[in-house]
């Protein structure tokens, strides 16, 4: 019999066939992964942002059973997902504020003033300086500063669940140590929520 | 011929949706895009039209009075229907699509190939509620205001430029004008100069949104198909206009007769 969903933030089950490993991590808290294939990351990505998983593979999202939504669920499902891809995501003709507000530009009606406090606020908790990054262009940003960028840019939001991709990757040693302080601040904030970090399965 | 059909569907599809989305125009970062389209479209393009247009007045007019020799009043006639109905809608879509067609086709194309277009639904943003219906609307609105531009700098620099090169009386050419002028040439440019510029960003919209290939290559291509379409699209439907319009469309208001 298979698991319940209940209390599960991310259940992914591929077929037994396809050699693929299963993930199953719990709501509340930060976890990494770090033995998915680049393919059935891809794989396991692809359902979880489309909120659509391949036939025969069980996707359980926040608690609930992806496979038994409707249009209408699945849309609402998505909306408390957020997804921080290794190059940060970021529209390479938009500042770093720009790119931060987009978003939650065309999903919550917050005033621009209180949006900007909420920045400032998380970019001086996470020791960055807000004046020397908010009006940088992504091609003048370092691999550190993009990724703080779509970082702000996701928790602005305050998903329920996020998933983080090789967060750490292309990052010098102090700047690891910087993004190691992002799932700590995501929960700071979204206390219930769950932060999921998917790294390359070669990653030490 | 499929792919002219899938092509022709992929823009109508496009220009569904943008009427369907409108009021996404109200949310901050597409009225930003928006403004930006209309100052890219619109506003900088205005330098470039001067002379064109106040040059294009002149020639029609003296053309008219000193090689047909014929009097200021004809000379103003011809200078309401080729300019105010034809000329002006034409030089401001073809401004239009030298600028702002390429710009957009090649900008879309990069951003698909790059890989923004797939941040954008990571984003849950429609990417064409932001890159697409901005784009569309503020190339409509700028090519009427290019249009009308350029009816004003070329009627009223041609006149000007003719009382000063030739002999002709500003006075009687402004009299005439007036006389002659009807607003419904003006409704008639304002409505040919928005369907101009929407075609242009829908076509534009569409090859760059789909170019054929994911390589960098792909770019060059798809901004070529975007302009070749839009000119033919453009000049399409100026002769569906004129046939509407000079046939027995309208009423019978706009009427050719010497």
């Amino acid at each position: 019999m298979s698991e319940a969903a209940t209390g599960v933030a991310l259940g992914y089950e591929p077929p037994p066939d396809l050699g693929e490993r299963r993930i199953w991590i719990p709501s509340g808290g930060s976890y990494r992964t770090g033995l998915l294939s680049a393919s059935q990351r891809r794989k396991m990505l692809n359902a979880v942002l489309e909120v659509r998983p391949d036939p025969d593979t069980r996707l359980v999202l926040l608690g609930v059973e992806v496979d038994g939504l409707r249009a209408a669920g699945r849309s609402a499902l998505r909306d408390r997902i957020g997804f921080l891809p290794a190059d940060g995501g970021l529209l390479s003709s938009l500042n770093a504020w720009e790119n931060m507000l987009l978003p939650i530009g065309f999903h919550r009606g917050r005033r621009q003033r209180e949006v900007a406090r909420d920045v400032y606020g998380m970019l001086a908790g996470l020791g960055a300086d807000p004046a020397a990054l908010l009006a940088k262009l992504p091609e003048r940003m370092s691999s550190y500063e993009k990724k703080l960028t779509a970082y702000v840019r996701i928790a602005l939001e305050k998903p329920d669940l996020v998933l983080a991709e090789d967060l750490q990757a292309g990052l010098d040693p102090g700047e690891r140590e910087a993004a190691d302080r992002f799932p700590a601040a995501y929960l700071e904030r979204c206390s219930a929520g769950t932060f999921v970090q998917l790294e390359a399965a070669s990653a030490p | 011929m499929i792919g002219v059909y899938r092509e022709f569907e992929g823009c109508m599809r496009l220009a569904g949706h943008v009427l369907r989305r409108l009021p996404v125009l109200a949310l901050p970062p597409v009225a930003e895009s928006l403004t930006r389209q209309i100052y890219f479209t619109g506003a900088s393009a205005t330098a470039g039209i001067v002379l064109r247009g106040a040059f294009i007045g002149t020639f029609i007019i003296a053309y008219v009075i000193e090689v047909l020799d014929a009097d200021s009043a004809l000379a103003v006639k011809i200078l309401i229907w080729v300019v105010l109905r034809e000329v002006g809608p034409l030089i401001a879509a073809v401004l239009v699509i030298q600028r702002s067609g390429t710009a957009v086709t090649t900008e879309l194309a990069l951003m698909q190939i790059s890989g923004e277009v797939a941040n954008l639904r990571h984003m849950r943003v429609d990417p064409r509620d932001y890159l697409v219906v901005p784009r569309v609307v503020g190339i409509a609105l700028s090519t009427a205001a290019l249009t009308f531009y350029v009816q004003v700098i070329a009627v009223g620099g041609g006149m000007i430029l003719s009382a000063l090169a030739i002999d002709a009386s500003l006075g009687e050419m402004a009299t005439e004008f007036f006389a002659l002028a009807s607003p419904v040439d003006f409704v008639y440019s304002v409505i040919k100069s928005l369907l101009f510029g929407a075609a242009i960003a829908l076509v534009c919209c569409y090859h760059g949104l789909h170019p054929p290939g994911a390589s960098i290559n792909a770019v060059p291509k798809a901004a070529i198909n975007g302009v070749t379409q839009s000119t033919l699209l453009v000049l399409l439907l100026n002769v569906v206009f004129a046939y509407l319009v000079f046939g027995q469309a309208f009423f019978g208001l706009v009427t050719a007769k010497l």
